[in-house]
């Protein structure tokens, strides 16, 4: 913490970032304080124009727009954390693995990358949703299912080169085991540069997900952001007067505003902590 | 941005440029941008068996997911009330006929296999047609679209990322960049839905969707420019998408070369600034990019199917999301094959091509 604290100090770029996030954050935590109704509550006329009452209008069923955008901060964020979630957990196993048994496992695991980055992702992501059946669990699972490889590819080139360190050798030879080795060496010293790759990650997460519910591949009932950009578009009112810039933009601008925060915080976050990025080509 | 605040030449003059340009290979690469995708060396029959491996899981995908909803397929296809529900023996019986489900899974795959080696992809429940034939008509708007703004964004990344790179440091550097570090977190569809609706409807300076004015009856040159008038906005908006990566890659390859021995001495043969500009360092720093247009072709796919569904465009990816919305299952699988099979497809080729245009990834 203290560290994090220290860098945003140091980096503009970073603190933007930083705030950016936490404000989304902020949104998605305090959503029944700061929204003025329930986000499926009919609070008004259908197609209302901005007021004191409703900020940004009243969409398609009468609901209050503002609220909507508030409650589906959840949403986002629900994504955000747990498809980074999984793909640290399944890249970090894969990535330790390869990394650390070297030799054939390591072949295997790094053909399986190889085949998991040359597949066309949305369209399988569409795919499996549209069969499968598209909720937002089935989507996070799916999407940390097809964006481990990258984290995986990472986490294994840094076991490579922390392997061969002295203070990784000094440790086995007085007897300690991979586990602890694992956790007392290896994760310190992998952090940073999981982070940064976690934190772009997220950002792709977020946007695939809202993607795909922008594709109508989400539960029907959920308030999402994309799910109602959506909405938004399906429906021919849209043409008509300024509907679109308090239905349909507050939604992709909310949107941009997250990726670019998390997309801050991970460029960053990358030249400082890997070694790699700070030499000149 | 600020980070790659190097120190402006104060004053011009060959001098200046000169010791300018030594000098910038000593600084520490400032740039924000992604890392050129890692290559390896690997045997072109290394390149060709992860094809096979990739097209191979790809079709046992397409196999298994439709046999592992609950129930059978077409139960679940034909059940009352749900969106694809048909009251139709004819259907019923050419599904059966497809998916071969009472014979067992081995013999369903053998099946399924074959029936694709003759092209057979099953019919559509929604159209009650081939879907073949459906598929057939839609490829062709596709692959305009597609090359249309890959056509769009060479025009726009590479001459910016040339510029950019060249004027390292610069206030039009700072500008570019910064814009397109901006406009790389913007989300296809949100750019995309807001154009669509900006420019078509609100400024009425586009026609309203789709591939070309219906019930028209263009001969000739109206039927170009028809179709062009519908092409212009979708394809822009995909072109400016895929520009913003050819404008960071060529950027940071342009400002590799600029300290190189080869500027100095064209710089002290007195050659004109465009050529070297041009001709010299941008000819050089173009490999990377090349590589990065080809590998494109995937992302390309993706924004197409967002671009498409916006604009109502007739192309595979609005089919896609048309099937998706009526649940048309047998068509969106088609779609699905038809879609990654030929994005795996051409990513093999672009591989290939690029091993023979730098002897350096040829093992």
């Amino acid at each position: 913490m203290k560290r994090l604290v220290s860098a945003v100090r140091r980096s503009p770029l970073l603190a933007t970032g930083v705030g950016m996030v936490a404000l989304v954050v902020a949104f998605g935590v305090f959503a029944p304080w700061i929204a003025p109704y329930e986000p499926k509550e009919i609070s008004g006329e259908v197609f209302e124009s901005p007021s004191w009452s409703h900020l940004l209008g009243t969409n398609d069923s009468g609901a209050d727009v503002f609220s909507r955008l508030v409650w589906g901060t959840r949403t986002t964020l629900v994504v955000a954390v747990s498809a980074s979630a999984l793909v640290l957990a399944i890249g970090i196993a894969f990535g330790l693995t390869a990394g650390l048994r070297g030799g054939l496992v390591d072949m295997a695991v790094m053909r399986l990358v190889d085949v998991m980055l040359g597949l066309p992702v949305l369209p399988l992501l569409i795919f499996v949703g549209a069969m499968i059946g598209s909720s937002l669990p089935t989507s996070i699972l799916m999407i940390g299912l097809f964006l481990w490889p990258q984290t995986a590819r990472i986490v294994r080139s840094q076991t490579l080169s922390l392997r061969t360190r002295g203070f990784v050798g000094i440790a086995r030879g007085l007897g300690g085991g991979p586990f602890y080795v694992i956790r007392r060496h290896l994760v310190p010293a992998l952090g940073p540069v999981i982070a940064a790759n976690l934190v772009f990650v997220a950002g792709v997460a977020v946007a695939i997900e809202a993607g795909l519910s922008f594709l109508g591949l989400t539960d029907p009932a959920a308030v999402s952001w994309g799910a109602e950009m959506e909405r938004a578009m399906s429906n021919s009112n849209i043409r008509f007067g300024s509907l679109w810039l308090w239905w349909l933009m507050p939604f992709g601008l909310a949107l941009t505003f997250a990726i670019f925060g998390l997309s801050l915080i991970g460029v960053a976050l990358e030249p400082r902590f890997n070694p790699r990025e700070g030499r000149a080509r | 941005m600020s980070r790659d605040a190097d120190p402006a030449p104060t004053g011009a003059g060959v001098t200046a440029d000169v010791l300018v340009l030594t000098e910038v290979p000593a600084a520490a690469e400032p740039d924000d941008v992604p890392a050129l995708p890692a290559r390896r060396r690997r045997h072109w029959w290394a390149l060709v068996a992860g094809y096979v491996a990739t097209v191979f899981i790809l079709l046992t995908f397409n196999f298994a997911i439709p046999r592992l909803m609950p129930g059978d397929p077409i139960d679940a296809l034909m059940a009352f009330g749900s969106p694809t529900y048909v009251q139709d023996d004819e259907t019923r019986a050419a599904l059966a006929e497809y998916y071969k489900l009472d014979k067992p899974l081995v013999t369903q795959y053998f099946g399924y296999l074959s029936g694709l080696a003759r092209g057979d992809l099953g019919v559509s429940i929604f159209n009650n047609t081939p879907i073949r034939g459906d598929l057939g008509g839609k490829i062709g708007w596709s692959f305009l679209l597609i090359v249309t703004a890959t056509g769009i964004s060479v025009l726009i990344g590479i001459p910016l990322g040339v510029h950019s790179g060249w004027k390292r440091g610069k206030r039009t550097d700072r500008g570019l960049l910064a814009f397109f570090l901006a406009y790389q977190n913007l989300p296809i569809f949100v750019i995309g839905a807001a154009a669509f609706v900006l420019l078509t409807f609100k400024l009425g300076l586009f026609p309203y969707g789709g591939g070309s004015t219906p019930f028209n009856d263009y001969t000739g040159l109206d039927k170009v420019l028809d179709v062009a008038r519908h092409l212009a906005l979708p394809a822009t908006m995909m072109g400016l998408d895929a520009a913003t990566y050819q404008y960071l890659v060529m950027r940071s390859s342009m400002v590799g070369e600029l300290g190189s021995d080869y500027l100095l001495v064209g710089r002290a043969k007195g050659l004109r600034e465009r050529r070297l500009k041009y001709r010299y360092a941008g000819r050089n720093a173009l490999l990377p990019v090349v590589s990065v247009i080809g590998l494109q072709f995937s992302l390309a796919i993706t924004s197409a199917i967002f671009i498409e569904r916006i604009f109502s465009y007739p192309g595979l990816g609005n089919y896609m999301f048309q099937s998706v919305a009526v649940r048309d299952y047998p068509a969106i699988q088609g779609a699905f094959l038809v879609l990654t099979l030929t994005v795996v497809t051409v990513n093999l080729v672009v591989d290939l091509l690029y091993r023979r245009l730098d002897p350096r990834t040829a093992a």
